[in-house]
Formats: structure tokens, sequence, C-alpha cells
């Protein structure tokens, strides 16, 4: 295809309108989201939360559910609150020498292997399963595809507003939420059942890698550069807009995969912002931070 | 104007339409429609007729798999424009989905598909963001391949456990050349239904083509013929209609049922049985794990032939349908005749 004529430029972006909808409306929450993730040190436990929630789809398809059916939507968010109860009562058990991430990855490859023997006499099921809950940003092609998990976005995000002290007070300073007399284990699994949920519906619109892209690496580039959190916020969110438009325009004009091309741009911009960060530190007094 | 003349040509087969809405057609294609809310107005009007100019001269197909590419080329000669979704070496049941996919779809005449399930997979997704008339089911220009093709294993009940996924049948029909006459025939007949004005030259390309084929055909038989009833293995169950056509047996596959990977008790029983039945190669398309398929050969002394559905899958078949048909049965004869 000739990607110099702005006649095709013009119609791929045309294509790509809810795409681009879907990666400016919900990354922030994934940003959020992303902040909590890192300053608790799970950096992993998305892709583990959305194994755990496939799994539960694998198991609904052996009762013979489809993959589409509310049914298998319920087994998944069944097995996502058992996956925050795992995370919830194995944060506080401080091992000296098993750190929480092995678990999680633990989590991650057995409940992987675990989908693959359930669904051993399925056929074609792993990867029909894969395309089921694997999304691809391209097919957002009807505004319902984006504004309903846009909605549940909002609820969560909702959520995370109003109990917005204790859930942060659990995520950046658990020892003086702990001294404080909080539920660290309630709010601990109330925050990984809406991150489960958030995962899982994301990761059904844009896949694995674009998931896991939007929660750490704007996230990480804006630590960078912030400590507080409202300017983590606003950086992290600027950052994963820019790789979202940046990454679809990519995709228009090369005739990319969107995913892709949006983790590469993020990548690409991590890269930058660290370089940066690195020239700015460097000039005024190295005990900062 | 000259641009409107010649659309109004193709009008026939637009049953109810008179000139007039026609002649609006002509500048307002159904992809205008989702491109005016995000363009610059000056674009799109320049767009329209720089459009209108070109998109018209020929049949604008999209055509699913390589395979139905390679004889929609021979059908449609230089009346037609193709745009393949899948890649030769890639598995047709599972595609990358790419931006342009969607405005190709939306901007084609017709869309042929083999209409075996295949790739509904992939298809579905992308046809609800192509948003185009012509190529909706019943449409003219949704042509199904399968149609008029004898389809195998169509499963009398519908049961997932029990590995029948396509409910339309075995979709791997084109690797019998009888089936990819038919097929031609097919096209040839769907092409003149689009564009009556080249009818008779698909006719005639169609019979040139299958003129070849059958002389083609009588060659391929007689390399075969010694080798009626020889027993080959392959990975996945995609080569029947080939086993059929040419008398070979083809009964044992590498992986248990489609798309399940080979367990190891499985892989020990296809080695049993090929050395019961004497079977000596095995055959694997480009995007199957060649691995399992050398493990199963060294252990039975069998050889491992690359082979592929799609003109351009393997080495030596870019050349069109009866290109790969001719590797897929010298070398196969070769392999078989090499492995007593």
């Amino acid at each position: 295809m000739d990607t110099n004529d702005p006649m095709t430029f013009w119609q791929l972006m045309a294509v790509m309108k809810w795409p681009l909808v879907a990666c400016l409306l919900l990354p922030p929450l994934l940003v959020y989201f992303g902040l909590h993730i890192i300053r608790r040190e799970v950096i992993f436990v998305d892709l583990a939360l959305a194994q755990v929630a496939t799994l539960g789809a694998c198991v609904a398809i052996l009762f013979h559910f489809d993959p589409h059916d509310w049914q298998s939507y319920a087994f998944s968010f069944a097995f996502t609150l058992i996956g925050a109860a795992i995370f919830t009562l194995t944060r506080m058990k401080e091992h000296r020498r098993v750190p929480q991430e092995a678990l999680i990855g633990i989590v991650y490859v057995v409940a992987a292997a675990g989908g693959i023997l359930l669904l051993n006499n399925s056929p074609h099921g792993n990867e029909e399963l894969k395309q089921t809950l694997v999304g691809e940003l391209l097919y957002l092609q009807t505004p319902g595809q984006v504004l309903m998990p846009f909605a549940l976005f909002v609820a969560i995000g909702g959520v995370h507003f109003v109990f917005r002290k204790k859930l942060i007070a659990i995520s950046f300073e658990p020892a003086r939420a702990g001294l404080e007399g909080l539920s660290i284990r309630g709010w601990d699994f109330l925050f990984y059942a809406l991150f489960g949920i958030v995962v899982t519906t994301f990761v059904h619109i844009g896949g694995v890698l674009l998931v896991f892209s939007y929660l750490i690496i704007p996230a990480v580039c804006a630590n960078f550069l912030a400590s507080r959190l409202m300017p983590l916020l606003a950086i992290g969110c600027g950052i994963s807009t820019l790789g979202s438009v940046a990454g679809i325009y990519c995709s228009a004009t090369f005739n990319w995969p969107v995913g892709a091309a949006i983790v590469c741009v993020l990548g690409v911009v991590l890269l930058v912002t660290a370089l940066a960060a690195k020239l700015l530190q460097a000039k005024p007094n190295p005990t900062a931070d | 104007m000259n641009t409107i003349m010649k659309t109004n040509s193709l009008i026939p087969f637009l049953k109810r339409r008179d000139a007039e809405s026609a002649e609006k057609r002509g500048v307002s294609l159904s992809s205008l429609r989702c491109f005016a809310t995000s363009a610059p107005l000056r674009l799109l009007v320049a767009a329209l007729f720089f459009y209108g100019a070109t998109a018209q001269a020929k049949l604008n197909l999209v055509v699913t798999t390589p395979d139905l590419a390679a004889i929609a080329k021979e059908v449609g000669g230089d009346q037609v424009e193709i745009t393949t979704l899948a890649r030769p070496t890639e598995d047709p049941h599972f595609v990358d989905a790419k931006p342009s996919f969607i405005v190709k779809l939306n901007k084609a005449d017709a869309l042929i598909e083999g209409g075996a399930e295949l790739e509904i997979g992939w298809l579905s997704p992308l046809l609800n963001g192509a948003r185009n008339a012509k190529i909706q089911p019943g449409q003219p220009g949704r042509i199904l391949c399968s149609e008029g093709i004898a389809m195998r294993e169509v499963p009398t009940v519908l049961d997932r456990s029990k590995g029948d996924l396509h409910a339309a049948g075995n979709p791997h029909f084109i690797v019998d050349p009888l089936n990819a006459r038919i097929v031609a025939q097919h096209l040839a007949d769907a092409f003149g239904k689009l564009d009556a004005k080249s009818a008779e030259k698909f006719r005639a390309n169609f019979d040139k083509f299958a003129s070849a084929l059958d002389a083609k055909m009588v060659e391929w038989q007689k390399t075969m013929a010694p080798l009626k009833g020889r027993e080959v293995v392959a990975y996945h169950n995609s080569w029947l209609y080939f086993a059929e056509g040419f008398g070979l047996k083809i009964e044992f596959f590498l992986e248990p049922k489609p798309g399940i990977p080979p367990s190891p008790a499985h892989l020990a029983e296809v080695m049993a049985k090929m050395k019961e039945t004497n079977a000596r190669v095995v055959i694997v398309d480009p995007y199957l794990n060649r691995q399992t398929a050398e493990t199963a050969a060294r252990g039975t002394g069998a050889t491992v032939l690359d082979v592929a559905q799609f003109p351009g899958g393997v080495k030596g078949t870019d050349g069109g349908y009866i290109a790969l048909m001719d590797y897929l049965v010298n070398s196969l004869a070769k392999a078989l005749g090499e492995k007593k």
C-alpha cells in the first residue's frame, strides 16, 4: 500500500477513530494503578491476575459455556477475586528470602499451565481463548465497545476517589496505615479486586502487552521526574496520551499492528525521559530525591 | 465526468437504481462516510475526485487467503485489483490485523473468502469496521468459494469437545485441483455479475485456466499413479482433499486434535502407526511446528517435507496455483519414491 498518499493516511486514521478514543479515555486509570503497583513493587501482578482470570474462562469452557457467555465472565471474575485474595494474603507475610514478586511469577506460570491442561481436550481451545480474551485494538469499531469499558473504568475510578485516603495509604505508606489501625488486608483485597477487573477488561480490549505497557511505562517515566502523587499522575497521563497518539499515528502511517506500535513508542518515550532525567539530575544537586 | 460515465457502465447489476442516484454513488463511496468525520474538508474534496478517478476502473477485490487470490488472479486477469489479507506463510486460522485491512475492505467491490469458517476468528471483527454494504453476506460482492464444493467432514452434531469446530466441514478444500476448478468457475460467474461488461473476458480467462489445469491434472495423476494408496502423515488435518484427489492416504496427524499440541503419548502412537503402515513421509505447513515432525521422522526413518496450501508458502511456489500444485505433486512423488 502506498503510504505516502494522504488519502490513505486519513482513511487509515478514520479506521483508527475508536481505537484512538479508547487509548485516550482508558489509560489514565491504568496509569494511576501503575503508580500504586510500582510503589508496591509488584510489577508483574497485572499479568498474573489476567492469567488467573483466563483460567476462570478455561473452567467456564469446561462447563460448556461459550467464552462470550456471561457465565464465562462470572467465572473470570470469581477467579480474579481468588487471585486478589492470594496477593492480599501474601503481601504481609514478609519472608526474608522469598519476595512477593516470586509468588506473583509462580501464580502466573501455574495459571497459564493450568489453562493449557484444562483445555487439553478442547480443539483450538488455547488459541481460541487467546483470541477471545486477548483483544486487538483495531477491532474496536463501534462506540459501545469503547464506552462500556469506559463507564466501568469511571465507576472503578470513582471507588478509588471515594476511598482515596485509605487506598493511597496502603500502597504508599503501609507502615503508617497499619499504625493508624487501617485494615490493610481488607483494603488490599479491594485494591486487587478492582485492579483485576481493570486489567482483565483492558486485556480484552488491547491485549497483554499493551495493558502492561500502559500500567508500567508512564508510571516509571513519571517517577524519573517527580515524587508526589499528583505530579506523578499528571506526567503519567501526559506520557500515556503522547504514546497513544504517536503510536496510532505510526500505526496508520506505516501500517503496523496498533498495539505493538503503541508499546514501542512508549518504550522510546521511556528512553528519552530517562536520558532527560539523567541530564537534569546531573546539573543541580546530587542529593535531590 | 469521464469517471462518472465509467461508473455508470458498471451499474447494470445495481438493480433499482436510476442513473441519477448512480451518479451520486460514483463520488460518495461508502468509505468516505467514516472518513468525513476526521479529515479536513479540503482534503476530503480533493480525495473524492482522486478516488473516483482511480477506483472504478477495475474490480477492487479483497481476498482472505493467497490460494483464493491466485485463482482470482487467473480469472480476473487485468480487470481486477487484488488485495490478499493473509500472508502465504501465516496460519489462516489466525491472521494479524493491520489498519490497512479495514480500509481495503471498506473500498472493496467484493470480498472473496473460503466460506467454511476458516477465517472466522479474524475476518468478522474486521468487517465490523469496514462498513461496506457491497460485501455484506448475501450481496453479490460477498463471494464464498465453498459454494458448489462437496464439503467433507461436515459434522452431524456440533460438539466442541470432538474437534468439530468447523461447522461447514473441513475448510482446506483448495488443494484438490478439481475443487480449484469449481472455485475458478464460481469466481468467473461472480465477477461477471459484478462487472457485466467484462463477463466475457472472465469466462475466457476461466476457460484458459481450466484447460491448463485439466492438462496439468493428467500429468499430476500420471506422476502420482504409482503411489496410490501410500500413507503420508500430516501435522494438521488440512490435506484431506489433496489425499482424496490423488489417491493417497493421510489418516494420521501429529496433533491429536485440531489445534492441540502433540502429547508424548500421541506422538508415540503416531510413530507406531507410521511403522505399521510404512508411512515414510511427514508433511508440515510453514506455520506449524517442524520440530515435532522431525522428531516423528527421526524415530521412524521418514522424511519431513515442507508443504503449503498457499502459493508462496514454500520456495518455488510463488508462480500461482499451478506452480504450487506442481511443487506439491513433484516433491511428494520424489519423497515417496525415495522412501519405499
